[in-house]
């Protein structure tokens, strides 16, 4: 079975309208985000967040009165699956006091005012706002430096910085979308969507390879050829292996987004967005990046082409 | 299984040996070195996993993350200037005593902040001698400075203030193991966290009482007995008779009086009869009236001393002092020995926890929580159910697409991908590396990089086929042409996993492991082995098509 049989697209004709297309939703999801900023979740704020199983089906509106006076403003929500009575309630920002015992105070309103139907189990998570900071500056310092270390390595490995530069460009482009997508949907950045991200840099960056490596190759016995076509010809070479492989990933991850639980959601949300455009970025964004590239340096490869 | 075969290297051996004698016998003679590598490998793995769940209680090989079994994540930070302010206190009372001693008369030595202190007003005439106690007491880590005529500032270097803060994170990660083994928590966590050298991480898996854990913890546990002087309802009455000003070799500690919520005062000797350094053991115990209390024994040298003191002061109050505050002020009936009780208005709950806490030995400094995460058992079980959903419906997925997709070949990839899963928990379990929830979800995605490489190598066969080379050398070409972009993809991906391990501890570590565990596993599995199998079915005969 085949899906593709000798794929010959002029992949990259309609490139800039595709790179333009980016730009607006880059552009954009930084606007929404200055706007309304990013949704951090409680480890990065600081705050409190209890996930309380409740003996009978709680009535958020009971717990909500409860809560109030203690905390306004606190979010509270179902948590899960409904039968499985739990509520999600989340009170961020600087927390008053110690950590310590933090969540007591909220566990006590619920016994005095909702004592008909008990807690009988709580998960919380307490997070000072010194550590919630600290994560912040540490995630975002470990993004940039990922992508630093694969812009050297790449750089080292296909022996010229357009490529490596193609390839972090493509990347931070990803990461870039994910969190306009993230911040439109309403997802909260928590350390497992962090992670998620960090996985991308590396996952995105393998497609990027695969047609690169394709190029490479390419240009070894087809000197006298404008690098456009070459780029393009290998994009069509590598199109089955990248609609195969990307599209597998992004059912697993899909897989991951509809059944992993309360937990791996927003994970799985990044990670199927990402897949999808890191598999985008590949064609559209690295690729003629490495043509604008080197269309500034000259009207032709010379350069690209005498470093393989 | 028979009882020689418990032992996993020995069962390892045997499986190996019957393979070898298989692949001897069943294979031709270029592939049987390989087949016994490679084999061996996977057998290790298997045998490292067994069993990979815990039954009737006992451990499984898997580690599982709190996130998944339900307990308790802290970080906590050592507040390191309370063991800056002891030592400073400790420096001054040297000071006085030696001053007193050698008969210098000087107006006052106190501390500055919490890395230095002063001595003031000395007398003229014996400001050499004060200088000579000074340098003789405070040679190493000190710097002495004499910023006017019998003034001396006394300051701890950085060096030592850095040893010193060092040394009281050790030493309260080790009193930390102590309570913490007391709790019979089964695979804690203690140990340094973070740059900033004062943070400790406290992980206790399966723990329940969350609310005990916790306390028991935080106690900070500084025991000392001392002598009262006088007591008082207020601060201000006690201080009558000395001027409203406390004596140097005294103080001033709070306590509940008779009716809750009344504090007396007490005036106590600064120096301590005994402290809890002094302890052998303690117990939780009752007294006459059915009351909940702590028994306690010294050690020789400590019974020695309570010994001495309390014969001294028969008729005296002792004030039991914990933790800056009196739990109780007992009077000194006679002489006693080796053995005392710390009454106070105890439950028997907290009676239980103090005499684990006085077992364990103070710390040396408070605790401030930074960060806590507690997981609920049941939460932890829903966390596996929906991971293990989430797996197989990717798992099965791949299975059945790579099966219609490239037919017998697609095979071969489904048994790559199932050594590449059975390397990853070889090693997680070998490595008693801990598997959390983002752990299972790098599970998934290592099978989705596995897949990944098949595809590659399927692929470019599938091209090298279109272009007429026959089976054998298409299979050739293909693994070797890929081979470049696999080494270049998966560099790439470990470089990002890579800075992933930096981002701390707790479930993302557990990722971070998984996928680059995952990585390497799967450069062995899908190419390597996968080579293997296509070299093997394919024999020495000539074939004409590839399942492809």
């Amino acid at each position: 079975m085949e899906i593709l049989k000798n794929p010959h697209f002029d992949l990259l004709g309609k490139a800039r309208y595709f790179v333009a297309a980016s730009l607006i939703v880059i552009l954009s999801g930084l606007a929404y985000i200055a706007k309304d900023g990013l949704r951090y979740g409680v480890e990065f704020s600081g705050g409190i967040q209890l996930i309380l199983k409740f003996a009978s089906a709680p009535h958020v509106d009971r717990i909500r009165s409860a809560v109030e006076k203690l905390a306004p403003g606190a979010v509270i929500q179902t948590y899960g699956d409904a039968s499985k009575n739990q509520v999600l309630i989340r009170l961020s920002g600087e927390l008053k006091g110690e950590v310590e015992n933090a969540g007591k105070p909220v566990l006590d309103a619920l016994k005095t005012s909702y004592a008909e139907n008990p807690v009988i189990e709580s998960s919380s998570e307490v997070v000072g706002p010194i550590v919630g900071a600290e994560l912040r500056r540490k995630a975002i310092q470990l993004t940039v430096l990922g992508l630093v270390f694969q812009f050297a390595y790449i750089w080292f490995r296909f022996k010229g910085a357009v490529w490596g530069a193609a390839a972090a460009v493509a990347v931070f482009h990803d990461v870039m979308v994910t969190l306009t997508f993230l911040a439109f949907f309403h997802y909260e950045i928590t350390l497992n969507v962090i992670a998620a991200l960090l996985t991308l840099v590396g996952y995105s960056v393998n497609d990027t390879i695969v047609v690169f490596d394709r190029v490479r190759e390419n240009l070894r016995h087809r000197r006298k050829e404008p690098l456009r076509t070459i780029l393009n010809d290998s994009l069509n070479q590598t199109l089955t292996r990248t609609l195969i492989s990307n599209g597998t990933t992004f059912l697993a991850v899909l897989g991951l987004f509809l059944f992993g639980g309360e937990v791996l959601r927003a994970f799985g949300f990044a990670m199927v967005v990402g897949v999808l455009v890191g598999t985008y970025s590949t064609v559209y964004i690295a690729s003629p990046f490495v043509i604008w590239w080197q269309g500034l340096k000259e009207r032709r490869v010379p350069a690209a082409r005498a470093a393989l | 299984m028979p009882p020689a075969l418990q032992n996993p290297v020995t069962l390892w051996f045997v499986l190996t040996a019957a393979l070898a004698a298989a692949c001897y016998f069943g294979l031709r003679q270029e592939l049987r070195l390989r087949a016994v590598l490679y084999g061996s490998f996977l057998i290790a793995c298997l045998v490292a996993i067994w069993p990979p769940y815990g039954k009737d209680g006992q451990p499984g090989k898997i580690h599982l993350g709190l996130d998944l079994r339900g307990g308790i994540h802290l970080v906590l930070q050592v507040v390191t200037d309370d063991a800056l302010n002891a030592t400073i206190d400790d420096a001054v009372q040297t000071v006085r005593d030696q001053a007193t001693r050698k008969g210098i008369a000087f107006a006052a030595a106190q501390r500055v902040d919490t890395t230095s202190f002063s001595l003031e007003g000395v007398e003229p005439a014996r400001v050499k001698d004060a200088q000579a106690i000074l340098h003789d007491f405070f040679r190493d880590g000190w710097d002495i400075r004499e910023p006017g005529e019998g003034r001396f500032l006394v300051k701890m270097t950085d060096v030592l203030v850095r040893q010193i803060k060092e040394r009281t994170v050790k030493e309260a990660i080790k009193t930390l193991e102590r309570r913490v083994n007391q709790l019979g928590v089964a695979e804690p966590v203690i140990a340094e966290y973070g740059n900033h050298g004062d943070q400790i991480l406290v992980q206790l898996p399966g723990v329940t009482d969350v609310e005990q854990a916790k306390r028991v913890i935080k106690t900070t546990a500084q025991l000392a007995l001392k002598l009262v002087e006088d007591t008082s309802p207020s601060q201000e009455s006690l201080l009558q008779a000395t001027g409203g000003k406390v004596p140097d070799d005294k103080e001033v500690v709070q306590g509940q009086g008779e009716t809750p919520g009344q504090p007396v005062y007490y005036l106590v000797k600064k120096e301590a009869v005994i402290t809890g350094r002094d302890l052998k053991n303690a117990r939780a115990g009752v007294d006459q009236n059915n009351a909940p209390d702590v028994q306690f024994t010294l050690n020789p040298q400590g019974a020695d001393k309570f010994k001495r003191e309390t014969g001294r002061n028969v008729g005296k109050r002792l004030a039991i002092i914990l933790d800056g505050s009196v739990a109780s002020a007992p009077t000194i009936q006679s002489q006693i020995g080796s053995e005392g009780v710390i009454t106070g208005r105890f439950t028997t709950q907290e009676a239980d926890e103090l005499s684990k806490v006085l077992r364990a030995g103070a710390l040396p400094a408070s605790l401030k929580y930074q960060q806590e995460l507690t997981v609920g058992a049941s939460l932890g079980k829903d966390s596996i159910r929906s991971g293990i959903i989430a797996s197989a419906a990717g798992v099965l997925f791949l299975t059945v697409f790579m099966l219609v997709y490239y037919r017998m070949s697609g095979l071969n990839a489904v048994v790559a991908l199932a050594a590449n899963v059975l390397i990853l928990l070889g090693a997680m379990a070998y490595t008693g590396a801990t598997l959390t929830l983002p752990g299972i979800a790098g599970i998934i995605l290592t099978i989705g990089v596995g897949v990944d490489t098949n595809v590659l190598v399927f692929e470019r066969i599938r091209e090298e086929l279109r272009n007429g080379r026959a089976v054998r050398a298409a299979i050739t070409n293909g693994f070797e042409r890929v081979w470049i972009t696999i080494l270049d993809t998966h560099a790439t991906a470990l470089i990002a996993a890579a800075f992933l391990f930096q981002f701390g501890t707790g479930p993302i570590k557990g990722f971070a492991v998984t996928l680059v565990i995952g990585l390497i596993a799967n450069i062995f599995a899908s190419y390597f082995v996968s080579r293997f199998l296509f070299e093997w079915v394919l024999g020495k005969r000539q074939v004409q098509t590839l399942s492809i």
